[in-house]
């Protein structure tokens, strides 16, 4: 933690970065996103198990400043949304200061200690928690004794279900959204300046709350990550009525890899998924 | 009005003998995510010493989405044809006293000049028995809103865990009483008992803030600093007003239809989503997410005071425990009451 | 059950073309009873709706004193007004209102009264305009002044002529510089300077102001200049609104719902509010 404290001081004084998007100490051990802006600010920074948020998905809401680069502390996933944000052009690599700790996994439930039973899903296989791309890194890479990946096994046992069940399993899920978007405001990727569902005329996907408009509006969100998502699970951490969006997103990538062979978010020289084309392609899922 | 004991065994019995008689049972579910009907008493959840359900009960009093009416056109003319009438009686039972408070804050924006009667209809067609809370974290703060963990605001009647697994019955109101005289046969005296309720492992969150002093500051400060560094984080996502339960706003929208048949909706909506306010000329009063997080602070602690004189907060703490960044509501207050 | 949402069925009796983008339809409530009870007062609004597409908030623009039809004029800019558009006459569309407060009508008998208007912005002052042309010897001088970007954005053209006819009426009709056609014999010039040249005075006067947002703004100083009281200048908010009944928590400015409290506010109350419209 002192190394990221020297390490944004530095920034901010040499005038290196305008800001550092970062975590702050809240309640308990929570931590919450902080802007850092001056270096008494610098000092409030920390990077703990509870650091929790992608916070890559500010890099979509706000401007580039006047000078000085945007300072971002972004742990290896995380960080793949800032290669994806890249390399569909949405972000330029100059003008982030990428700072990417050594991670040794983060909570699940934020409120609880970490400990063996309280660690994020996206940490059980997780092969980045030392970062390969950063203006600077910090921290030190220890053991981590991890639970059993339950969401691979309930991914198992939704493709085991028959089409009837998959529906009123996932009826059963959708039934409960409230159509607040938080998904969509949560990812680093959902970042249309007019979102599907909120063009008016014509109307694509209903504005109510219904099993249809629910079905319409979670399905094209889950569409319009596929090749993208990367994996945070921000969006199903931040739900309100618990549905598991992390196993369409996941069940997604998947097959991704299965059948492309691409990895989202992997290398910001690599052209995006569904932006490029080769006659190897599997095209056998469009009937 | 007279109290009573009730057995959690009697409970059941009674709720199985309510859904007997037509009407719906209401209770938080067992995955604590929300509220729902049940179909059978074993589907009970009364936990006095759980978090609130992630969303609160305001979806059965005003619905997520809900039918206004529906049409029918062609082109000898359009015939408007009423939404099926409210009339299914409903039990809630074990809300929380933070839940079952909001129904009566709610009320009054629904009943000023113009009435509401899609949310008067099911409010009077509930009767609402709340459960004394046992619970308190670092996000509730009903004591810094005059509320409490067993205020009867809201509830037509109140169950508070005895320690022998029983419950003491207090009646709130007559719709209560009435209700309660119907099933009777559950109920036995209270004096024959002699029990004591449950030590609560969790003690009254502590007073916070001043809502006085608070006011005071909203009332002088809708120009300060202090709002820009919360609309910096702030995800615009909403989550906070669709959890709580006096968030009270809605979006009218025709939907699922076409030319020939359909219906128009009332559908949530939030002043945190950055379309809310926006006009067709593309003019946004609330153009970024500073302004639009100030509306909902002085909303529910200076706007619908001024109006209607009471707090549009019941202290939940629920829109904090769910915000993705971390953004505290009390917390706020707390710094509020500070300056 | 009372529905506060549902509307009463109107039909589209005729249509007249403002300009290329703005209508006016003149409605009848299918239910002749409907129609007879109907009653306004000028500056409150309704939302007018097409079924299957939805509802939005017009001002009445006819005038309370001419119950025959009752009136919208509106521009071609979202869902909605594109549906309104693609009516025909003897189409049925749904209408509730009024809704909103109201000009000071009573406050402004015996006054001078000066009607300041851009654009579209013509809708509630025409209303009012009438309403108080219609009771012309209740009113002292009567000051017109209108303007458009361009000539052929100017709306309700024969009333323009009508009101310039009158011997009573001082009327102005201006078009942005620019904007002119050859054969225009009207002002040349923005709102606000015609409004000094004319310069109505502001004793014992009252001024109805309603526009695009920086026409007011270089328009107040003007007549704060020629005596008007701040209480005595009077406009319309137009907050984007739904309901209309003070329930769905979209048109709010500070303590304030436009749509009840509102929409129309004098200049005192105005600088009361926080910035927010
Ligand atoms: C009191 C009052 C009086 C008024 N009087 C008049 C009048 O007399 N004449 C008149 O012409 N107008 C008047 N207006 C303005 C009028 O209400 C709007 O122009 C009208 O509601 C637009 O409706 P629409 O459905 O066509 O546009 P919408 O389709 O609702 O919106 C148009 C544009 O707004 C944006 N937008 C806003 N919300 C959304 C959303 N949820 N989803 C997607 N896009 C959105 C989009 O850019 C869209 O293209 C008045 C308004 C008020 C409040
Ligand atoms: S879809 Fe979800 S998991 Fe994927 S990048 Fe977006 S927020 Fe992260
Ligand atoms: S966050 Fe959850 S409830 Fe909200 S829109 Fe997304 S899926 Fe629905
Ligand atoms: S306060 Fe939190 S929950 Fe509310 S809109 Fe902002 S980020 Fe979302
Ligand atoms: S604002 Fe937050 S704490 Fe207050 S009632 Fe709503 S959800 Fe509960
Ligand atoms: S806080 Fe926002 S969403 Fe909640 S009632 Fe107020 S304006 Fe509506
Ligand atoms: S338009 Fe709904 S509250 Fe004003």
């Amino acid at each position: 933690m002192a190394e990221l404290k020297e390490i944004a001081k530095e920034l901010l004084t040499s005038g290196t970065v305008a800001y550092i998007i970062g975590y702050a100490s809240e309640k308990n051990d929570k931590t919450v996103p902080f802007i850092a802006r001056t270096v008494e600010d610098a000092e409030k920074l920390v990077f703990t198990h509870h650091s929790v948020n992608n916070l890559s998905v500010y890099l979509k809401r706000i401007k580039k400043p006047e000078s000085g680069k945007v300072g971002l502390v972004v742990k290896g996933c995380d960080l793949k949304a800032v290669v994806a944000l890249i390399q569909e052009s949405q972000s330029k690599r100059e003008d982030i200061y990428i700072i990417s700790p050594k991670c040794n996994t983060v909570v699940s439930d934020n409120t609880k200690p970490w400990n063996k039973d309280n660690i994020a899903s996206k940490c059980l296989s997780c092969e980045v928690r030392t970062p390969s791309l950063f203006d600077a890194t910090f921290g030190e890479i220890e053991t981590v004794e991890l639970p059993s990946d339950e969401q691979i096994e309930l991914i198992k046992k939704v493709e085991a279900m028959s089409t009837s069940e998959k529906w009123e399993f996932w009826k059963n899920e959708f039934e409960k959204c409230v159509k607040c978007y938080a998904c969509r405001q949560a990812c680093p990727l959902c970042y249309c300046d007019q979102c599907i569902v909120d063009k008016a005329s014509p109307r694509w996907i209903d504005s109510s709350a219904t099993v249809q408009g629910n079905f319409a509006w979670n399905m094209i969100r889950a569409f319009h990550l596929s090749g993208r998502c990367i994996g945070c699970e921000e969006c199903n951490r931040v739900c309100p009525v618990d549905i598991p969006l992390s196993l369409l997103n996941r069940k997604m990538s998947m097959f991704a890899v299965s059948e492309y062979d691409y990895k989202a978010g992997t290398s910001i020289e690599e052209p995006t998924l569904v932006g490029t084309y080769k006659l190897t392609d599997n095209e056998d899922f469009i009937k | 009005m007279k109290d009573y004991i009730i057995t959690a065994e009697n409970i059941q019995l009674l709720v199985n003998d309510v859904l007997k008689q037509g009407w719906d049972v209401v209770s938080e579910s067992k995955t604590g995510v929300n509220f729902n009907a049940i179909k059978d008493a074993s589907e009970l959840a009364i936990k006095s010493d759980s978090k609130p359900s992630k969303l609160s009960m305001k979806d059965f009093f005003f619905p997520k989405t809900e039918p206004l009416f529906f049409y029918r056109q062609s082109h000898d003319g359009v015939e408007l044809v009423d939404a099926s009438p409210i009339e299914k009686k409903t039990l809630f039972l074990g809300a929380k006293p933070c839940d079952a408070a909001a129904i009566p804050v709610l009320s009054k924006v629904f009943n000023w000049d113009y009435k509401d009667e899609f949310y008067n209809k099911r409010v009077e067609n509930s009767v609402v028995v709340s459960l004394k809370c046992n619970y308190s974290d670092d996000y509730c703060f009903c004591t810094s809103i005059g509320l409490s963990q067993k205020a009867e605001q809201g509830s037509d009647a109140m169950l508070t865990e005895q320690q022998d697994g029983s419950y003491f019955l207090h009646i709130v109101t007559e719709k209560g009483d009435e209700f309660f005289k119907m099933y009777s046969q559950y109920l036995k005296d209270t004096q024959a008992e002699n029990n004591k309720p449950v030590e609560s492992k969790y003690p009254e969150p502590a007073v916070k803030f001043d809502q006085g002093k608070v006011k005071g500051w909203l009332d002088a400060n809708f120009e300060h600093d202090f709002w820009n560094n919360l609309g910096d984080v702030c995800l615009g996502c909403g989550q906070c007003t669709f959890v709580c339960p006096t968030c009270h706003c809605f979006d009218i929208v025709d939907e699922n239809c076409n030319y020939h048949e359909g219906g128009r909706m009332k559908n949530w909506d939030s002043c945190q989503l950055c379309l809310f306010t926006k006009h067709a000329s593309g003019h946004n009063p609330r153009d970024g997410q500073t302004k639009r997080y100030r509306q909902r602070i002085q909303h529910k602690f200076k706007y619908y005071e001024d109006k209607f004189n009471e707090v549009l907060c019941t202290g939940c703490g629920r829109c904090t425990r769910g915000c993705g960044v971390g953004i505290d509501i009390g917390g706020i207050m707390e710094r509020i009451d500070k300056f | 059950m009372e529905n506060i949402y549902k509307p009463d069925l109107a039909e589209v009796k005729e249509i007249i073309d403002e300009t290329a983008d703005t209508r006016t339809l003149r409605l009848q409530f299918k239910d002749p009873e409907v129609h007879k009870a109907f009653s306004f007062k000028a500056g409150q609004f309704g939302e007018y709706s097409v079924f299957g597409e939805g509802e939005c908030t017009f001002c009445i623009a006819s005038p309370p004193t001419r119950m025959e039809y009752i009136e919208c004029t509106f521009k071609l800019v979202g869902k909605v007004t594109n549906a309104l558009r693609k009516l025909n006459v003897g189409d049925t569309i749904g209408l509730r209102g009024p809704y909103g407060n109201s000009f000071p009508l009573e406050q402004m008998k015996g006054k001078n009264i000066v009607f300041i208007s851009g654009g579209i912005g013509l809708a509630p002052v025409r209303c009012i305009t009438w309403n108080v042309l219609d009771l012309r010897n209740e009113f002292k001088d009567i000051t017109i002044v209108y303007g458009a970007r361009r000539v052929e954005d100017l709306v309700y053209k024969n009333e323009l002529e009508q009101w310039k006819a009158m011997k009573d009426v001082k009327t102005y009709i201006t078009v942005d510089p620019g904007g002119e056609t050859p054969d225009w014999k009207g002002e040349v010039g923005f709102v606000p300077s015609i409004v000094e040249k004319v310069a109505p005075s502001g004793e014992n006067s009252i001024a109805i102001i309603c526009g695009p947002p920086i026409m007011i703004k270089f328009t107040m100083p003007v007549l704060q200049k020629l005596g008007f009281k701040e209480e005595n200048i009077i406009t319309t908010l137009e907050n984007r609104m739904k309901c209309g009944l003070g329930k769905c928590g979209r048109c709010n400015v500070g303590n304030v719902y436009v749509c009840k409290d509102g929409p129309v506010f004098n200049y005192t109350q105005m600088k009361a509010l926080p910035d927010e419209y």
